[in-house]
């Protein structure tokens, strides 16, 4: 069982099967089957960065970088007016980014601690101004997608990704498989050598194995998977501008990842969605709601010190 | 580049320097003697700016403003410190990173709740008003110079009191250890709050003295914390000589770059600063 813990087994079926009807229920109502389907993008991009922070050890603040690559990945790689297929792109792009983290990468991970996080948030910066002051990228209003991509393999084609509840079950679906995948990853004789490389860098290393190595192979996988999610967004919407890789999308996903509680992975969800719920309730309650989001994030980190995640394992655990 | 504007734009680069300096000197301070990586540390340069605005139409008077706003900011940064900062002390840089960053959303918030979005402007004090004229035609903003001046005085200031006072003894000796600084019976929480103070002041500071010649708007304060995260890494964090260097140097690149490749200045520290790292894993003045 790659669920070790009893609360992730309770909690991770239950969220799938009640995330399987949401679209049901919500027929009527396509704003919200599209804000969920954000959420569970948002989740994809969180579960990714919390692989690194709470279980690599590399707290980057740069994480963003990839999320908005994904955007324009998308956009420098397909012609403008013509359908391009999602699987063969999905690919692409995944593949670009997986380059582009091995070679950033094996810069930033030269250094450690406080470091890191001010090497990665730099170089998220430098790509931030590099399409915040470009002209073929429209700058800072960023550039519209207007083909969706169409998603037939072997000529058979049975998404629709103009169509809100597809796009909900295929960013499901990534969600689903980004959860097992990590959880697979980390039960491997792999994953276990990573954990040893967090918890004590030195034995390990003393042990024959390649720190640096494991620390890039970690970075490179997180990384790609930020960029899908980045990749799944912009076509949900359409668009993809700077914003997408502005560092306040990295502290926002981080704050996600220890809401939810770090290095849980499946925390992610729990985090992204009690993120997204508070400032869904503020937003409507007042003008005011980064106040009371701001609020919030400072009491979650003096009071609820392991996330909802550790919370609920308390609850659930003997 | 003719010469005239070559020496334009080098005065322009180090009075920049000198305020980055100023701004970067108390983050730099914070980390090096507390071990706290303060997010916050843009929004007390944005208090100092929008405070001295509102005093300044409220009084009339720019130094009674900047004086006034420079208390508040003192008091702030005890208050800031007795209740949030003080519980960090035992934890890792990520829940640093996390309370900080809650503070920049109460901090952008409440910004917007007492001043509005509007961009707002801060008039030269009237003593410092005009220009020194260097060549027949052009001439060089007399409250430019006096901000430099000014940055330096802090900066010699702060050198003093760090090398020659026994408050700068006791913030040293913190630095490097400080269990041993407890056992000779100094409290170190005092000292603690003292400095985070100074910290949140120096910042506060800057913006008073940047607000007459930069506008007043929102998310000021992150622009200028990225820019000063650049500048203390290339010096070295927690080194103060390493910040007044990475500051002069930062200052003097964006300054010439936005004058000869436009399209690429607001890119260019970035990779400056990475080229640093990958010399100097530490930064220059890495202790």
């Amino acid at each position: 069982m790659i669920f070790e813990k009893r609360t992730e087994r309770i909690l991770v079926p239950m969220f799938f099967m009640v995330a399987l009807f949401v679209p049901l229920f919500l027929e009527s109502n396509s704003f919200f089957v599209g804000k969920v389907t954000t959420i569970i993008i948002l989740s994809i991009f969180v579960m990714s960065l919390d692989f690194l922070v709470g279980r690599v050890g590399l707290i980057t603040l740069g994480h963003a970088l990839f999320y908005g690559l994904g955007g324009y990945l998308f956009v420098i790689l397909s012609p403008e007016y013509e359908a391009v297929n999602f699987w063969v792109y999905t690919f692409y792009i995944c593949g670009i980014a997986a380059l582009i983290a091995l070679v950033t990468g094996a810069v930033v991970l030269r250094t450690t601690g406080i470091y890191f996080i001010m090497i990665t948030l730099a170089i998220s910066q430098m790509m931030f101004y590099y399409f915040f002051d470009s002209l073929e990228f429209g700058g800072d209003d960023g550039v519209f997608i207007f083909m969706k991509p169409e998603t037939s393999i072997f000529g058979l084609s049975f998404l629709n990704l103009d169509d809100p509840q597809h796009f909900y079950y295929l960013a499901l679906f990534s969600l689903f498989n980004t959860l097992v995948f990590f959880k697979v990853v980390l039960r491997s004789r792999f994953g276990r050598i990573v954990e040893a490389t967090k918890q004590n860098p030195d034995r390990t290393e003393a042990l024959g194995y390649n720190i640096f190595a494991f620390r890039l192979t970690c970075y490179v996988i997180g990384s790609t998977l930020g960029a899908y999610a980045g990749f799944l967004f912009a076509l949900q919407y359409g668009f993809v501008n700077p914003s997408f890789l502005a560092w306040e999308m990295s502290g926002t996903a981080l704050v996600m990842s220890i809401l939810g509680g770090l290095g849980t992975i499946y925390g992610a969800i729990l985090g992204t969605f009690t993120y997204e719920g508070l400032q869904y309730f503020f937003e409507h309650l007042t003008e005011d709601w980064l106040l009371f989001m701001g609020s919030a994030i400072i009491l979650m980190v003096i009071v609820l010190r392991k996330g909802i995640a550790g919370y609920l394992e308390k609850l659930l655990e003997k | 580049m003719t010469t005239e504007l070559f020496f334009v734009q080098l005065i322009n680069g180090v009075q920049y320097g000198l305020l980055l300096f100023l701004i970067a000197s108390g983050l730099t301070l914070v980390f090096g003697v507390m071990g706290i990586l303060n997010l916050a540390h843009g929004s007390m340069y944005m208090v100092g700016a929008y405070l001295v605005w509102y005093f300044a139409t409220v009084t009339g008077s720019f130094t009674v403003s900047a004086v006034l706003s420079a208390i508040i900011a003192l008091s702030l940064g005890i208050l800031i410190e007795r209740v949030l900062i003080q519980r960090l002390y035992n934890r890792n840089h990520l829940d640093q990173v996390l309370l900080t960053i809650g503070m920049i959303f109460v901090f952008n918030s409440l910004q917007s709740i007492l001043f509005g979005n509007d961009p707002y402007g801060v008039a030269v004090p009237g003593a410092l008003d005009g220009g020194i004229p260097f060549t027949d035609n052009s001439s060089y903003p007399i409250y430019r110079i006096f901000a430099a001046l000014v940055c330096v005085a802090i900066a010699g200031v702060l050198y003093y009191v760090v090398s020659r006072t026994r408050l700068g003894m006791l913030i040293r000796a913190g630095e490097s250890n400080r269990e041993m600084v407890e056992a000779l019976g100094v409290n170190i929480k005092s000292l603690y709050t003292v400095v985070f103070a100074i910290g949140v002041m120096l910042a506060a500071v800057s913006g008073i003295i940047a607000a007459p010649m930069r506008s007043i708007v929102p998310g000021m304060g992150e622009s200028v914390l990225i820019t000063c995260f650049v500048v203390v890494v290339i010096g070295g964090m927690g080194s103060i000589k390493g910040a007044f260097v990475g500051a002069l140097l930062v200052g003097l690149i964006s300054t010439f770059s936005s004058v000869l490749m436009p399209s690429m200045s607001n890119m260019i520290i970035y990779i400056f600063m990475i080229l640093v790292l990958l010399v100097k894993p530490q930064g220059l003045f890495a202790k």
